[in-house]
């Protein structure tokens, strides 16, 4: 009984502990939703040009599945996308600015593309996802007798992600949304290691994607 | 089992040498690069090009300095002939591909010999990342249907590793490699046309065929 209760009060803290803390900042255009009409699609793409770290594909997934549930943004895949449009949206060669995609648009080709995909808005999503602080360390051995870990391991990690939402059709920009996201991570080893990881970049984009969805009319796309 | 006693008794340092050269073996990297490359979404320009893709760029391989901690190997050529021959047809009215350069092929308006110049490793252990980083470097030599020098194009590609959770460093590595082909292809598409020489060529080469579209009867 008294082994079970202070187990508890050691896993009690640091369950609460792995918590993480989100904060989200919308800036809207207009207080008016998005329309997407007759077949208009969104493509949700990540900032890749900087060379000190680039905005992981699988965030960028993560957000257009937020987008896309249940049906109510057609979102296009990212990869998709990119392929379709090959070379024009590369790392290196990607519009930065609104100026520079309206000089691609007047290429024919581009522009006769974007509306065969039925691509009206794009959203760029710019930052990453690192580890900030590391303390203590995990040990393990094994022996003829069996094996075990023993220690204590805890890591940061900072999640800091903004969404832009372009028009293309009207070539204007209709929002932004900035995420920041922390959150502590614990691994515990008595004998076996027990992890208590704080989902900071599943929550960023629980966060990023649920704002964004906001923008869109809810039931004004059709298939 | 038998066999393998019998022969570690009769040379007692096989069998380390055996288990030293497994090791060995498990700590380097080798990759054959393996990627698709998607059609490019360009302007097919009115030229009838010939790709010279000799043996040495068709089987090229790069190997890290062997006193390095974590050699490489990677088989780079089949992949860049793939994409090479890929952005080209995308670029070209028409374009055949060709083992060696012959001077005086009346069926092409340009020949494009590509070489690889340099390639450029950066490993995790260098990055202290979980990324691989590759830095391609290409001299395309172009040349008139007379084998004549046109341009000497120095062209550099970068990519690296996109997902940091890959399952190997032969994974790790090849998405990098394939990543700075595709910029390769992506450089190739764009700055062909801007590069002086092959400008001038083609700015030469309208004024010519109009002069002689005025000249006709």
């Amino acid at each position: 009984m008294r082994q079970g209760l202070l187990c508890a009060m050691l896993i009690l803290p640091l369950l609460s502990a792995c918590s993480t803390s989100t904060h989200i900042d919308e800036f809207r255009m207009s207080s008016k939703q998005l329309d997407l009409n007759g077949g208009e699609k969104v493509v949700v793409m990540g900032r890749r040009h900087a060379g000190e770290y680039e905005t992981e594909p699988d965030f960028i997934d993560c957000i257009g599945g937020k987008l896309a549930g249940g049906g109510q943004v057609p979102v296009v895949p990212e990869q998709q996308f990119l392929d379709s449009f090959y070379p024009w949206f590369e790392p290196r060669t990607a519009p930065l600015g609104l100026r520079r995609m309206g000089k691609m648009l007047e290429d024919p080709l581009i522009a006769e593309r974007l509306q065969q995909v039925g691509i009206r808005y794009m959203i760029w999503v710019d930052g990453n996802t690192e580890t900030t602080e590391k303390n203590g360390a995990v040990s393990c051995a094994i022996g003829p007798g069996g094996g075990g870990c023993f220690g204590f391991a805890t890591w940061d990690k900072a999640s800091n992600y903004e969404a832009i939402i372009w028009d293309l059709k009207k070539l204007d920009e209709k929002g932004r949304v900035k995420v920041d996201t922390k959150g502590s991570s614990y691994l515990l080893a008595v004998g076996a290691p027990i992890p208590f990881i704080a989902q900071v970049q599943g929550e960023a984009c629980e966060g990023i994607g649920k704002r964004l969805q906001g923008f869109f009319a809810a039931g004004t796309s059709s298939p | 089992m038998t066999t393998m006693k019998l022969a570690s008794a009769r040379h007692p340092l096989l069998l380390p040498l055996i288990l030293l050269a497994a090791l060995l073996c498990a700590c380097s990297t080798n990759v054959t690069v393996n990627g698709d490359y998607p059609s490019a979404l360009t302007r097919k320009q009115p030229l009838r090009v010939g790709l010279v893709l000799d043996d040495q760029f068709s089987h090229y391989q790069f190997e890290s300095d062997k006193d390095q901690t974590q050699p490489v190997t990677m088989a780079l050529g089949e992949s860049q002939v793939k994409l090479f021959s890929r952005v080209f047809t995308d670029m070209f009215q028409s374009s055949n591909t060709y083992s060696s350069l012959a001077a005086g092929n009346n069926q092409v308006d340009l020949l494009v010999v590509p070489q690889v110049e340099e390639v450029q490793l950066a490993t995790p252990l260098e990055t202290q990342l979980n990324v691989y980083e590759v830095w391609l470097k290409y001299n395309l030599k172009v040349y008139d249907s007379k084998g004549q020098p046109i341009a000497d194009w120095l062209m550099s590609a970068y990519g690296k590793t996109q997902s940091r959770a890959l399952k190997s460093d032969s994974e790790a590595l090849n998405q990098a490699t394939v990543s700075a082909l595709r910029d390769a292809g992506a450089r190739l598409v764009i700055g062909f046309e801007r590069v002086p020489e092959i400008r001038q060529w083609l700015a030469e080469r309208q004024s010519q065929s109009r002069l002689s579209q005025r000249e006709a009867p």
